[in-house]
């Protein structure tokens, strides 16, 4: 009996076979499975880091050896789970869904090509934002990356996950154009015109002939994607916008009101992101600094980090991209809608080509700090977050918001909660923040995802991204026709994959032989 | 409050707080063209979180000073080697498929041979 999670119906005799042959394939530097090993790929920032216990990791550095690797994943019937960089910290980081699986880490994979005329790179998994803000840099290529809050994972690993950043691309799975995808039997496809031989439009026209399979590789586990082409955003002549700041909860309304219609007209082409003002305090302060009383902070506390800080209920920061005159012609349209809803505070920005540059999410520097907000309460940190989608309409966003805000009194947990634009949805971001040295209020925190889970759902709203915790219990939620599209992925699931090792359970899929693992 | 969080303040895209400006570039290695060895592997692989403006800079300087880890003269080699193999406070392991033991090693030999960085001035 192994003393670490084996996947069902596995022995530790037959895993340590599975590692020998990884190893032959591989090379022992490039397969990992001491103790040690297997709990630095655990997810630390998990209610529980037991729960998705990996029973190794091998980390092969070319599309052959992923290759070799499924062979002999399928030779054993060993479940691997595919991480790009590892760094999806808030949704289960480097850890597989499955406990026992093999986690098959591909940051060694960082080959990085550009095609300058067009404006399209070439990726593999484990090329990280800074590395390709460092060789934008060291190539003098102008062209402006789309950055998340955490910016130390993969591009195209973040892409996949549907992660999002601040600037006229910041939808970044739709920046993907063409792939290339070891399917879970071993065969190599690309996708798109990369089905053409030597096609020169493979990171130009993303549908190629037929279907489009893009989007079948992401959030899924039907492929290992190693290598990708994303569309980057040329460097734009001039930024100009504002930093607005709103005084009153039920300001919440009018933002979404008057931002809305001018991101669907494309006046505003980023994606702006309406947070409260714990999504800036948390970053700057520690909670202890202000109370030490238990329940979520009451209103005085909230005054009194507001006026130390000097921030609003509710701030957006709000970018204009491109050339200067019409950014100028865009700006007086903006400044005047924003001025309509009386802000408490309005802070004009602007930059022409040649002039310092702001060094943040919104020019597409990479970053890490925002992460600090995981210190809020102190002790061990860590964070999930429920992330339901709405409609860009300001009375909805409001009562989600209230509805939420009292469930967060209710659980006594503070309330870090966003609302960030699409062209046509708003992601409603609801952090969890915690201690995990704090064994009371850890308790609270699954009853109260699921709570928020079953509020949301009530009005029609799902999630778009989950932790590895709750992929069940999102991926039920989209019930519509007894689960038809569950039944769907599930068919699909099993016709590529039929001995089921390629990431079981990511986002609710099971294979038929792990189907007994889906959880409540 | 510091200057740094005044720049991450702005960074988050809150008025009020006129320093939008002021946010450092992050290190990378057109920065240190000249980075050899565990200085190289150190700016590629730690430099997002441990350099200016990075989380880990940001976290340790609540607790630490100098809060740049190039700017310690007091690190020792097997604590840094523990310290990102286990994880530490809100740093999560660092794992060998990530950066190999060899590797790691030439990081924390350099963190160790420090300071490298004056203690004033660099997190600017």
């Amino acid at each position: 009996m192994a003393d670490f999670p084996l996947p069902p119906g596995f022995t530790a005799a037959k895993m340590s076979q599975a590692q020998k042959a990884f190893e032959a394939a591989l090379g022992a530097d490039k397969v990992f499975f001491t103790d040690l090993d297997r709990i630095g790929y655990e997810d630390k920032f998990a209610l529980d880091d037991r729960r998705h216990h990996p029973a190794g990791a091998i980390a092969p550095i070319s599309v052959e050896e992923v290759q070799a690797a499924v062979k002999i994943a399928n030779q054993f019937r060993v479940p691997l789970w595919p991480i790009s960089r590892g760094k999806n910290l808030g949704y289960g980081t480097s850890a597989p869904e499955l406990a026992g699986s093999v986690v098959l880490d591909l940051s060694r994979m960082k080959k990085i090509e550009f095609d300058a005329a067009n404006g399209v790179v070439t990726l593999e998994p484990g090329v990280g934002f800074y590395d390709l803000y460092d060789y934008l840099q060291q190539h003098k290529l102008p062209f402006w990356l789309s950055t998340p809050g955490n910016s130390w994972g993969s591009v195209i690993g973040n892409a996949l996950d549907r992660g999002v950043g601040y600037t006229p691309y910041g939808e970044n799975t739709k920046n993907f154009c063409g792939m290339e995808v070891v399917l879970p039997t071993g065969e190599v496809v690309r996708t798109g015109m990369g089905a053409f031989s030597k096609a020169p439009t493979w990171g130009l026209y993303p549908f190629g002939f037929g279907p489009g399979w893009d989007q079948m590789f992401v959030q899924s586990n039907f492929g290992i994607v190693t290598k990708a082409n994303m569309w980057l955003m040329p460097e734009p002549e001039s930024l100009m916008g504002m930093d607005v700041e709103f005084d009153r909860p039920e300001d919440l309304k009018a933002m979404v009101d008057t931002i809305g219609p001018l991101r669907r007209e494309r006046l505003l082409q980023q994606s702006p992101s309406i947070g409260n003002w714990l999504r800036a305090a948390a970053v700057l302060t520690t909670r202890k600094e202000w109370t030490d009383k238990p329940g979520a902070l009451d209103d005085t506390v909230i005054s009194a980090i507001r006026k130390k800080f000097n921030i609003g209920w509710w701030g957006v920061s709000l970018r204009l991209y491109g050339r200067e005159e019409v950014n100028k012609a865009a700006y007086k349209v903006l400044e005047k809608a924003m001025n309509d809803i009386k802000p408490m505070v309005l802070k004009p920005t602007t930059w022409v080509k040649g002039q310092l540059l702001e060094y943040s999410g919104w020019t597409g520097t990479p970053m890490t700090f925002p992460m600090q907000n995981i210190n809020w309460y102190g002790g061990r940190g860590g964070h999930i977050g429920f992330s339901p989608l709405l409609p860009q309409d300001g009375s909805l966003a409001l009562a989600q918001f209230q509805r939420t805000y009292a469930r967060y009194k209710e659980f006594g947990i503070d309330y870090q909660g966003s609302f960030a634009f699409g062209e046509r949805h708003l992601i409603n971001v609801n952090a969890m923040i915690f201690d995990k040295d704090d064994a009371a209020k850890m308790a609270k925190i699954d009853p109260f995802f699921r709570q928020l889970v079953a509020d949301a759902k009530a009005q029609g709203y799902g999630e778009y991204r989950t932790h590895l915790d709750y992929m069940d219990l999102v991926a039920g939620s989209y019930d519509w026709n007894g689960g038809a599209l569950r039944k769907l992925n599930e068919k699909v699931k099993n016709a590529l994959d039929p001995n089921g090792i390629l990431a079981p359970g990511k986002s609710g899929i099971w294979p038929t032989n792990y189907a007994g693992e889906r959880k409540a | 409050m510091s200057k740094f969080t005044l720049v991450a303040l702005a960074a988050l895209g809150i008025a009020g707080v006129a320093m939008a400006q002021g946010m450092p570039k992050p290190t990378t290695l057109v920065d240190r063209p000249n980075a050899t060895g565990g200085e190289k592997l150190y700016i590629e692989h730690c430099a997002m979180c441990h350099g200016p403006n990075g989380m880990g800079t940001g976290l340790l300087a609540r607790r630490i000073q100098p809060a740049l880890l190039e700017q310690r003269s007091n690190l020792a080699a097997a604590y840094v080697i523990t310290a990102a193999r286990r994880g530490i406070g809100n740093m999560p392991p660092i794992t060998r498929g990530e950066v190999s033991d060899p590797d790691l090693k030439q990081i924390a030999d350099y963190l160790a041979a420090g300071p490298h960085l004056p203690a004033s001035g660099a997190a600017k």
